[in-house]
């Protein structure tokens, strides 16, 4: 029995030396910069995060994809950590209210790829309206004629869309949804444009959610005569079929570095001029841009930084950013985009506006 | 004991002493999740009333708290239908298993068939969730169009399937990973039965299937716990249930087409649900419904234990 108390005693003992250990800290020197948010920059953010430490080994960065909202609420709000990934712009009212304090870093380009499963059909052509249609359950069948019309000389089967759709609240939702209500002629409502929406398609039996781009590749791939939306980076991975949208000036185009650029560019003249200005109108800029060779479900990952730090963070962040920034376009993972040249000139004043504080 | 022998009654105190703190975390564990559920989930409540409960519709609003509409009634619909599909498949299943490990086969067979089942009983949920993506949603596709064609005058079948993602899926899935547990319970029980009622029994000349039904009816209280831990851990489930049920916000009246369930409707809007005022305290709520369905179910089942430890 004695043997049994100096045994848990023991083990308490260690367990608390343990948990002093595990808090009390890193080395000396040693700077820690915390991160969450955005799941979509994740992949990325991390292949940047691994060169950059590899050069800076006295800097350790962390992040966490908890989803964009998260980490904007986690970075301003709670204040535990200390920069967020965020794929939509502060909203105009976030950006009144930490006007000065924040800078936003739109880092990478990023587009939704509609994906279907046909067996047979290997090119289709979809628009903002027939998309909108089917999501709300009005088009039932791949040989209706709303959708033949825009696929001449394709065999379209007479078969029931399955229209797959994100089960969690998203961010590639909400750029798929604000995509619909702009190029739809007014099909879909504009109450349906959000993180999360009631998928009309669903009260007809024919509407499946799941969760994260993962679980709606792996939907759209086991699911025959099926449709869904993924991030371009999923559906490159997945290996799925990507379907030719039309864009604002009538062309139809798959997601590619090239039209995700232009959309891009294209939106240049809703961005402010510098990354401490107001972001909040960019997205709505991008996607379902005028001009030629763009791709219309277009979107922007940013980084958002603190202008002021403690001088230790404060110097590791200017570092970090101007590693992104110069260096950075030698470490993209397949299937983001880098922002073109004209954004970067805008990034680059970020660096400046960090400081000691 | 402590009376019989005075000279380790000390030490056998503190031993029991010092396992007072480790217990009792456990214990206020459960009642601090009780609380916070209940205190994040009442404001919900308070500003949606019972309709959050009653309502059909998910109709999130990240602006205006009064133009959303959360109901979960689909969703505790759906958790209760795919759970009480489970147990209805998983209990045959687990009673033959029982028998046939118990009577019928040989001790080596026997015991590979034992810790298989126990291997099943702690293989991580998301493969069981990956498997039933991969391979069982994809086959039981043309088996519920084969359904909908031939029964689709019933409402159960009466819906059109997308692909085997349904409400159906999800609970055989769920049957699959609960058979262990309900086996276990079930074989526990039986194995404790004396052997001279089974002696009597055969003496009897009653045939296999008299014994078997004669020796199950003894252990009916310990059957009925397996089904009710069985209910319980079916209805908590959450991965493996989000990747088949096809989340689709329905009321499960067609079990062959996508519903949702409450676990998976958490785990699906829980990570921005702070974008949405009172979603959150919905999402609270709904736990707050699981828990206590989860606590009556383990609460009875333990009940039905002792009552058959009792008896035999």
């Amino acid at each position: 029995m004695r043997i049994v108390i100096i045994g848990i005693t023991l083990i308490a003992v260690l367990a608390i030396a343990v948990f002093i250990l595990l808090t009390a800290g890193g080395g000396e020197g040693e700077v820690r910069l915390v991160g969450s948010g955005s799941t979509f920059i994740y992949p990325q953010l991390q292949a940047w995060i691994q060169a950059f430490t590899q050069a800076n080994s006295n800097i350790l960065i962390e992040y966490t994809p908890t989803g964009s909202g998260a980490g904007q609420a986690q970075m301003l709000v709670d204040k535990t950590v200390d920069f967020a990934g965020s794929d939509p712009p502060l909203t105009r009212d976030q950006y009144e209210k930490y006007k000065g304090q924040v800078v936003q870093i739109p880092v990478i380009l990023g587009a939704v790829a509609v994906v279907y499963n046909i067996p047979g059909v290997n090119e289709l052509r979809l628009n903002g309206e027939v998309l909108a249609l089917i999501y709300l359950g009005e088009i039932e069948y791949w040989d209706d004629p709303r959708i033949t019309e825009l696929n001449p000389g394709v065999n379209l089967p007479h078969e029931r869309i399955v229209a797959i759709h994100r089960s969690d609240s998203s961010g590639t939702t909400h750029v798929f949804t604000l995509f619909l209500s702009k190029a739809s002629n007014g099909a879909w409502p504009q109450d349906l444009v959000g993180k999360s929406i009631e998928w009309r398609v669903d009260a007809t039996g024919r509407g499946v959610g799941a969760k994260g781009n993962q679980g709606v590749a792996q939907a759209v791939q086991a699911t025959e005569f099926s449709l869904g939306y993924v991030e371009y980076s999923y559906a490159l991975g997945a290996g799925l079929k990507m379907a030719y949208i039309e864009n604002a000036a009538g062309e139809f185009l798959q997601p590619t570095p090239e039209s995700i650029q232009a959309a891009a560019r294209a939106a240049l003249p809703a961005m402010p001029d510098s990354p401490a200005g107001d972001w909040s109108g960019v997205l709505d800029a991008v996607v379902y841009a005028e001009g030629e060779g763009v791709y219309p479900i277009t979107s922007f990952s940013f980084l958002i930084f603190w202008t002021e730090y403690p001088q230790d963070k404060a110097e590791a962040v200017k570092k970090f950013v101007n590693f992104i920034l110069n260096e950075g376009d030698n470490y993209i993972v397949e299937g983001y985009v880098v922002v073109p040249d004209e954004v970067k000139e805008i990034n680059r004043k970020a660096v400046e506006l960090i400081r000691t504080g | 004991m402590a009376q019989k022998r005075p000279a380790e009654a000390r030490s056998d105190k503190l031993f029991y002493y010092a396992l007072i703190p480790f217990a009792s975390t456990a214990f206020l564990i459960i009642l601090l999740t009780l609380f916070v559920l209940t205190a994040k989930g009442l404001p919900a409540l308070e500003f949606y009333g019972l309709k959050v409960l009653t309502s059909t519709r998910w109709l999130p609003n990240e602006f205006d708290p009064e133009k959303a509409v959360y109901g979960l009634l689909p969703a505790i619909a759906g958790t209760l239908v795919t759970a009480i599909i489970a147990v209805v498949i998983a209990l045959p299943l687990s009673l033959s298993l029982t028998v046939l490990v118990e009577e019928l086969a040989p001790s080596r067979v026997r015991d590979i068939l034992s810790s298989l089942v126990d291997v099943m009983a702690g293989m991580p949920t998301i493969v069981y969730g990956v498997w039933g993506i991969g391979f069982l949603a994809p086959i039981l596709a043309p088996i519920y169009s084969g359904l909908q064609s031939t029964l689709g005058s019933l409402p159960l079948f009466s819906c059109e399937p997308t692909g085997g993602f349904s409400i159906l899926t999800a609970g055989l899935l769920l049957a699959i990973m609960i058979i262990p547990f309900i086996f276990a319970v079930v074989k526990e029980a039986y194995r404790a039965i004396p052997a001279t009622y089974r002696e009597a029994a055969l003496s009897l000349g009653m045939t296999r299937y008299e014994y078997t039904r004669l020796l199950m009816g003894m252990i009916k209280p310990a059957i009925i716990a397996g089904v009710l831990l069985g209910f319980g851990r079916a209805a908590s489930e959450t991965v493996a249930v989000a990747l088949v049920v096809g989340n689709a916000f329905n009321l499960p009246l067609c079990i062959i087409g996508p519903g949702i369930t409450v676990s998976s409707l958490i785990a699906n809007q829980f990570g921005e649900a702070n974008l949405y005022p009172l979603m959150q305290n919905v999402l609270y709520l709904g736990g707050l419904v699981l828990l206590v369905l989860g606590l009556a179910s383990n609460f009875l089942g333990i009940l039905m234990l002792t009552r058959v430890r009792v008896r035999v």
